[in-house]
């Protein structure tokens, strides 16, 4: 079954909120969950104006993570099709259908840490170094509703050592105390590279503070 | 000589593959929201003109990750177009890593998947470089300029520079072309832009940053060392870094471009690459 037809399917039973994001079909709309007043909010038709919409925080900084819980509030989308209500999620929260499609599906492709850190080549090659529980303590402090990320992690450290508890392991992918039967969870299938990047700087501390 | 007096190359005539998807992969940036905006801009182009089912773009440093890209994909046959400059450590060990490629047609996950060379490698950039000069120094005598392509350089890489030396050769060879001179340049080797005066013996000068994506490099460090930016801070609005011209400079009047990979021809080189690739690899 196409992602198109399978979701169309999913919001006619009901399904109508996909991270910060509240879909409405007949007319298809799309705006924040914070917004209920929807005559105040400035109208876009183009699929396309998503993309500046998801950039920068209320607060002006730049979003690079999609799933990070700051998306701005003021606008909704009038849409024609499932295909441009696609395309305006997937910019707003890249590939969000397509993973949430998979895992329901259970094609999902999940990469535990160590493979993703091990496959890793050049700069980022020494992201590998770092220990067990220095992965443990970065995702408590990068991922999860508190820090920079609002999606359900699906990976472990490695098929032998899931994540410890804590709010980021715990998490289910849908905010604001959303309905599971009415939400489409945000998915992490594998850590992204700034969970990298950021491994790489922990092994490196790791390292450095190694007696001699 | 106006921009539409120049003899294009690019632009070739695209066969629509309404079945299949288009995946442009970019660099992206946890630091620039403006680097990835070029990827968004060509694939945007190419959905209007409507020659591919699907057309979406993934990235190394932004979302979506490489590995995420095919789960928004629903077409069984997949062109995947690295919106780089150069051939390089992204395209042939990241690029190739990170979407399970094992050559020029790879299938995987249900699949088939086409792999083509870069945008900055392909022939017809060559044209969209002489169109672009044509348009940030309207009106200005070839003859009496030179034409500076800048790269980044590194030194570590030969590659990084190969592709300017290669477009360098090639606009030469273009009936179109009567610059006095075309030479390549670079930020971090030699010959170095900084010398472009030195460089130069002609009284105008027309200078193209050769990268993707409007950065730091193009707004800030280039216009440091061509001389009409300060060190400290970038200008009021970095936009009109482009706005401004002519600068006038050590006796000689500069013209000075936007990087390359923000001309709206830039579909037009996507989509050639893909037909490159067809007519390399794949038997109709």
């Amino acid at each position: 079954m196409s992602l198109t037809k399978a979701f169309t399917e999913t919001l006619e039973s009901g399904v109508n909120q996909i991270g910060q994001i509240r879909i409405l079909l007949d007319p298809i709309r799309l705006h924040h969950i914070d917004d209920s007043d929807s005559a105040s909010l400035e109208i876009h038709t183009d699929p396309d104006d998503a993309r500046e919409i998801g950039l920068y925080t209320p607060e002006g900084e730049y979003r690079f993570t999609k799933g990070e819980l700051s998306l701005p509030t003021g606008w909704i989308f009038h849409l024609e099709s499932i295909e441009q209500l696609r395309r305006t999620i997937d910019l707003l929260y890249p590939a969000s259908l397509g993973l949430w499609n998979a895992w329901k599906n259970d094609t999902i492709r999940v990469q535990n840490l160590r493979d993703k850190l091990n496959r890793q080549t050049g700069m980022y090659r020494h992201s590998r170094n770092v220990s067990d529980q220095g992965a443990q303590d970065l995702v408590k402090c990068l991922c999860g509703p508190t820090n920079k990320c609002v999606k359900k992690i699906l990976w472990k450290i490695d098929e032998e050592q899931p994540l410890e508890d804590s709010e980021a392991s715990q998490f289910n992918g849908i905010v604001a105390q959303g309905d599971e039967a009415n939400a489409i969870p945000l998915l992490c299938q594998e850590a992204c590279n700034f969970f990298v990047a950021q491994a790489r700087k922990k092994a490196k501390e790791e390292f450095e503070a190694k007696p001699a | 000589m106006r921009t539409d007096e120049v003899n294009l190359s690019c632009g070739m005539e695209f066969s629509p593959k309404p079945n299949s998807a288009l995946l442009i992969v970019g660099h992206g940036s946890t630091e620039n929201p403006d680097s990835s905006a070029p990827y968004f801009d060509h694939a945007r182009e190419i959905r209007r003109r409507n020659v591919f089912g699907e057309v979406h773009c993934c990235f190394w440093k932004e979302e979506p990750s490489m590995r995420e890209a095919l789960y928004m994909i629903d077409a069984n046959e997949v062109y995947v177009v690295p919106d780089f400059i150069s051939e390089g450590y992204f395209t042939r060990d990241v690029i190739p890593r990170e979407l399970e490629l094992t050559g020029p047609t790879t299938r995987i996950h249900g699949k088939t998947i086409h792999y083509c060379d870069p945008v900055g490698i392909h022939p017809s950039m060559t044209s969209l470089i002489l169109r672009r000069t044509v348009e940030v120094a309207p009106g200005v005598p070839q003859k009496d300029s030179t034409l500076f392509i800048v790269g980044h350089g590194t030194g570590l890489n030969k590659n990084s520079t190969k592709a300017i030396k290669d477009q360098v050769t090639l606009i030469k060879t273009l009936p179109d072309c009567h610059f006095a001179d075309v030479l390549d340049t670079y930020m971090e080797e030699p010959p170095f832009i900084a010398d472009w005066a030195k460089l130069a013996d002609t009284p105008n000068v027309v200078v193209v940053p050769f990268f993707i994506a409007d950065g730091l490099h193009s707004y800030q460090d280039i216009p440091v060392m061509l001389g009409f930016e300060k060190e400290e801070g970038l200008a009021a609005s970095q936009k009109e870094i482009f706005r401004r011209n002519p600068y006038r400079l050590q006796g000689k009047t500069l013209y000075y471009s936007a990087a390359i990979g923000t001309d709206p021809m830039m579909a037009d080189v996507i989509l050639d690459q893909i037909s490159t690739f067809d007519a390399k690899h794949v038997a109709h």
